[in-house]
This record gives C-alpha cells, structure tokens and sequence, in this order.
C-alpha cells in the first residue's frame, strides 16, 4: 500500500536517528500479535466457541439431521435426570473414584518415600513405575482384557495356583467394575509418584536426622515428618486425580463395552459418548456434559482452596 | 538422562541429596527394601512383558491351558502375519503422520505464542493468559460434541456448501484428525514458563545488532530453548499418539484409522486372536517406551512444570 504524502497525526516528528526508539513498542506490539494470532485463533476456534456452545446447545433441541434448533430451557436437564441410566452412570463414576483415586495415591505415596532414599538401580524402580501413565491407556487396556480372560488368562491362573478359582472378571456385574479400577490404580500411580517425588525432594533432610537422634523409628518418621508435609503435594495430586478420574473413558470403553455387563459400568463419559455419537441426540449429550462440567468445576474450586495454589503453576 | 535427575530438582537448600536416610540403612533394611521395590516393578512391568511374550506364541500355545510363561516355540511370524491379517501397519503410518504433525506444528505456533506472552508487552497481555489457562482446564468432553458440529459444518469440505451444510466437512478426513487438536493451551503456558526464564540482556543485544522482533525470536532466543522444545514436543507426541476419542469420533474409513481406534475394532471382531492382538498392542506401544527410555528427563521435565497434563 502506497503510503500518502500526508504524515498520520499520530506520528513523532523524529525520523532518521530516532527512528528505531520511536517504532519499538509498536514494533513488539506488531510482532506479539502476528505471533499469537495462529495460536490464539485456533484454541479460540475449537476450544472457545466449543465450550461456550456446549452450554447453549444443553438449553436446545438440536436436530442434527434436519439441522433445526429450538429453544428447550431445562427440559434436557429434567429429561436426563429422570433417566435412571444416568443416576446410575453419576454413581458409577462416583465408585470409580472412591476406589481409584485414594488406593493409588497411598500406593504412589509409599513408592515415593521408598525411592527417596539413596539406592542403587532407583532411576530403573522409578522407569518401571512410570512406564504405564506414558503408555496409551487402549493399547494396555487390551493387555489387561487378555490377563482378565477368564478361562485361559494369567489372573485366573496365578489365582489357580493358591486353590482359587478366579471370577469371569469384566463380564461378571459383581466383578466388572472392580476389574477396571485394578487396572487404573495400576495405571495411575507412576504420575502420582513422580509429582511425589519432586515434593519429598523439598523437605530438609534435618528434621529427619533430629527425630533419628531422638529415636523415632522409619514408620514414625513417615507419620510425624513426611506425610504431614507433603499436606499441599496431597491436595494437588488428589484434586488433578479427582478430575482425571470423572474423566476417564478408554478403559471402560475396552475392558467392558457398551456399558458392562447390566451397566454395571456406564460411566458419565459414556453416556455422554452414547447419547452423542450413537444415538446423535447432541443436546441431551450436551446437558450431560454440562453436569460433568459441573462435578469438575466443583472439585476445581474446593481443590485451589486447599491447596491454596493454581492448578497450573 | 535418568528419571532421577529430573526428579532431584536443582540442590535443595540443605545440601544434601536427599532426605531420607542419608547414612544409608542398615544392611538388613536395604534388602528388605530392594525385595520390596523389585516386587513392585515386577508388578508394573509384567503386563507388558506378558504382551509381548504372548505376541510371540502361538495361536494354539495361546490357546492351551495352564498357560506357558516363555514360548515353547518363538513365532517371530506372528507380526508380519497380525500386520497381513489386520491393516496395524496402515494404523501404525497414520498414527505417526498424525502425532509428527500435532508435534510439528504445536511447536512452531505454540512456541510463537508463548513467547509473545512471556517477553513481548501488549495491551491485554495478561487477559490473554488468564483465558490461556483457561482453556486449559475446559474437559475434554465438555467440548466434544461442539467439536466435532465444528469438524462436521466446514464450509467447501467434504461435499459442504459454502455454509456448511449437505456434506460430511473434515469429518473422516486428514483435516479432521490433525487440525482441531493441532495448538494445545499446555503447549503455550509451557513455553511461556520456559522463555520467562532467559535473561533480558540477550534480547537487548539482539536488538542492538539490528534484529527484528522475529529475528530476535528465531535466531537469538528459541536456539537457548532445545530443552524446552523437547520437553513440548515429547509431550505432544505422546498424547496424540496415544489419543482415542477424537480419532474414533472423527473417522470411520480403515484407511483413516489410528492405531489406538484399530486395536479396539480388532478387539471388538476378532477378540480371540490374542497373538496378533497383542502383537498390534506391541506396535502402539513400544514407539512410546522406547522414546522414553532415551528421554525421561525431558518427560518429567514437562510433568513437573506443568503439574497436571
């Protein structure tokens, strides 16, 4: 573009020497928006306008097929929870957490202190552990489905060994929900150690020479010293595991298709998958996910205000 | 390179190097605790020492019970036979042509922006990074169904009219599976925290040999980065190869499918071929250990800044 003879008002009289002072906030400024733009447009494009849609289409009737929309107000949200699947979905998942989150944070808590202390071959204890939560969770999925085969698989047999006879696993109601939460724990642990860790690293090592002194035995220790101490390391990794948890979804979706046996497995995520991509009735998916939306925000919320730090930081 | 040295964060204050038992326990506790800590490694590595033990029997050794532990014979051919008897190689290609991609340009755009938030002033600057963050904690499955209306209503793709509508837009298509989850928010905050941390005078000098902001950005500051970049690239490869629910929700063609979306149709078909299943698991698997066991530090760089993933 030709610029006109004419200086713009808002020009400095300096040219030539003071030229570059003159341009530099501009210049940065220039610069910082052509670098954000590609970024900021794109998480604004398939994360912005799809959260704020997901609320709205929750207070619709969207007809995916025809393409029409009309107003609905609360009727998905008195439609789903009247939905006895869905009550049972919010339970399941409820369970699912109960058992998962506090059995691998004790396991993963334990692990840490063990591996805090010098040792030969800790970096090999510390890759072992770890190596699951890098894995992809439908690929080791699949692996435990083949260890929970009832008949013939490693579970049931090892179970064989000691005069047991091992249950059908994920095809039993009784058992199915269990077997998930076995492989989750077992998944979950190495992320919950290795943030541990990095906060057993903060603690002085004084205060456990002091209570050696004074006689306090390794288990003491651990209750009177560490654990008190890894109090805000706690919160964190309880609220992060929290929201993965009323997350989760692959597991159920391999190890116990289309809900379980008699739904003795239907969590949230699936139901919401169910009535999206299945049955394609996206508002009544969209309410849906507004109430997960709602357990997470929650848990957000009471977590920062314990642990008294940002999520991310 | 060990896990270890990005665990053990820069000397704590005390001096010492860890605060355990610094005098190291009696002989007698550190056997226990060895036994201990094998049976627990044991325990977490045994799933994948079992796949790929069975991957490697065959189908009627898989079949027999009790079962064996080692192959009685090694089936070497059971791999090219799970790759002629399902498309895992195909599912394999994609999986990687998807997760470069992610890696590639979440990098460039990510790295751009993060330092734009980290060391350039403009107005609105921390607005932009509270709704950064922001966005970061927005669950996958609160945006989902919008997702893929978005994916679905591309104007001109896929048979779509100019509004988007008749067609099936990015749905099934490379589009689809690369461009929505190519820019991640944890990407930029990453970034943001890494480029805080360069010292001010390295800009100035830059400014003063008469670079430009770009030029300051590529050739003076990004260079003093690899580590980050690492860290960034490490954790964008492995969520997208190891992602499901976007892939399975986008595609429906075999030729589109990854690796993850392929093991659980084959497992849903042929649920009693466990040799090739496991061989499939195998290929989506091991990519992922081996590339951490060469860069652990790297990886729990990541975890450690960024405290969630």
């Amino acid at each position: 573009m030709a610029a006109p003879a004419v200086a713009p008002p808002t020009a400095r009289p300096a040219v030539g020497a003071h030229r570059r002072r003159r341009s530099l906030g501009g210049d940065r400024r220039r610069a910082a928006y052509l670098m954000l733009a590609p970024a900021v447009l794109h998480l604004a494009w398939w994360i912005g306008i799809p959260t704020v849609a997901t609320f709205v289409l929750a207070f619709t009737r969207y007809d995916i097929l025809a393409g029409t929309m009309s107003w609905a107000g609360l009727d998905n949200f008195v439609a789903i929870f009247r939905d006895p699947l869905w009550w049972k979905a919010i339970g399941n998942t409820v369970v699912y957490t109960f058992f998962t989150v506090p059995v691998a944070m004790a396991v993963a808590v334990v692990i840490a202190v063990l591996l805090n202390t010098k040792l030969r071959a800790r970096a090999w204890y510390r890759t072992a552990v770890f190596m699951p939560h890098i894995t992809a969770t439908v690929a080791i999925a699949l692996v435990w489905m083949w260890m929970f085969e009832p008949n013939i698989g490693l579970f049931n047999w090892v179970l064989s060994l000691f005069g047991v006879r091992g249950p059908a696993w994920t095809s039993d109601p009784a058992w199915a929900m269990t077997s998930v939460i076995l492989m989750s724990v077992w998944k979950g642990i190495g992320l919950k150690m290795v943030i541990y860790l990095a906060a057993l690293q903060g603690i002085p090592s004084d205060l456990y020479e002091a209570a050696e002194i004074d006689g306090a035995g390794p288990v003491r220790r651990f209750f009177a010293i560490t654990l008190p101490l890894l109090g805000p390391a706690t919160f964190f990794v309880l609220v992060i595991s929290l929201i993965d948890s009323f997350q989760v979804f692959e597991q159920f979706y391999v190890l116990t298709p289309e809900g379980g046996p008699a739904n003795a497995t239907t969590v949230m995520t699936y139901e919401i998958y169910k009535s999206a991509f299945q049955r394609f009735d996206m508002s009544t998916a969209s309410a849906q996910s507004m109430v997960l939306f709602a357990f997470l925000l929650v848990l957000t919320i009471v977590g920062r205000r314990f642990t008294g730090r940002d999520d991310v930081a | 390179m060990s896990l270890e040295s990005a665990v053990v964060q820069p000397a704590p204050a005390s001096g010492a190097s860890g605060p355990g038992r610094v005098g190291g326990a009696p002989r007698p506790g550190r056997i226990v605790l060895h036994a201990v800590l094998i049976l627990l490694s044991l325990l977490m590595v045994a799933p994948f020492v079992w796949m790929v033990l069975t991957s490697l029997k065959s189908h009627a050794e898989v079949m027999s019970y009790p079962p064996t532990i080692l192959p009685s014979v090694w089936q070497w051919v059971n791999y090219p036979d799970a790759l002629a008897f399902a498309p895992f190689g195909t599912y394999f290609r994609n999986s990687l042509v998807i997760a470069v991609s992610h890696t590639v340009i979440n990098v460039v755009l990510a790295a751009m922006a993060g330092y734009a938030l980290a060391r350039l002033p403009f107005r609105g600057r921390s607005v932009l990074l509270m709704l950064v963050l922001a966005t970061m904690m927005i669950p996958t499955f609160t945006k989902i169904v919008p997702q893929y209306l978005l994916a679905k209503t591309m104007p001109l793709f896929g048979g779509n009219d100019f509004l988007g509508r008749g067609g099936s837009g990015w749905l099934d298509s490379w589009w689809g599976l690369i461009v929505p989850g190519a820019v991640t928010p944890l990407a930029i905050f990453l970034f943001r925290q890494f480029y805080l941390s360069l010292p001010r005078e390295l800009e100035e000098a830059g400014r003063l040999d008469g670079l430009g902001e770009f030029g300051i950005f590529a050739r003076v500051m990004t260079p003093l980065m690899k580590p980050a970049i690492a860290t960034v690239a490490l954790i964008t490869f492995e969520n997208s190869w190891n992602n499901f629910v976007w892939p399975l929700i986008v595609t429906r063609s075999v030729d589109l499918r990854v690796i993850q979306v392929g093991l659980a149709a084959f497992q849903q078909t042929d649920a009693t071929l466990w040799e090739y299943m496991m061989a499939g698991t195998v290929l989506a698997t091991v990519p992922m250990i081996v590339l951490f066991l060469f860069t652990q530090r790297y990886f729990v760089q990541g975890f450690a800044t960024a405290g969630i993933k």
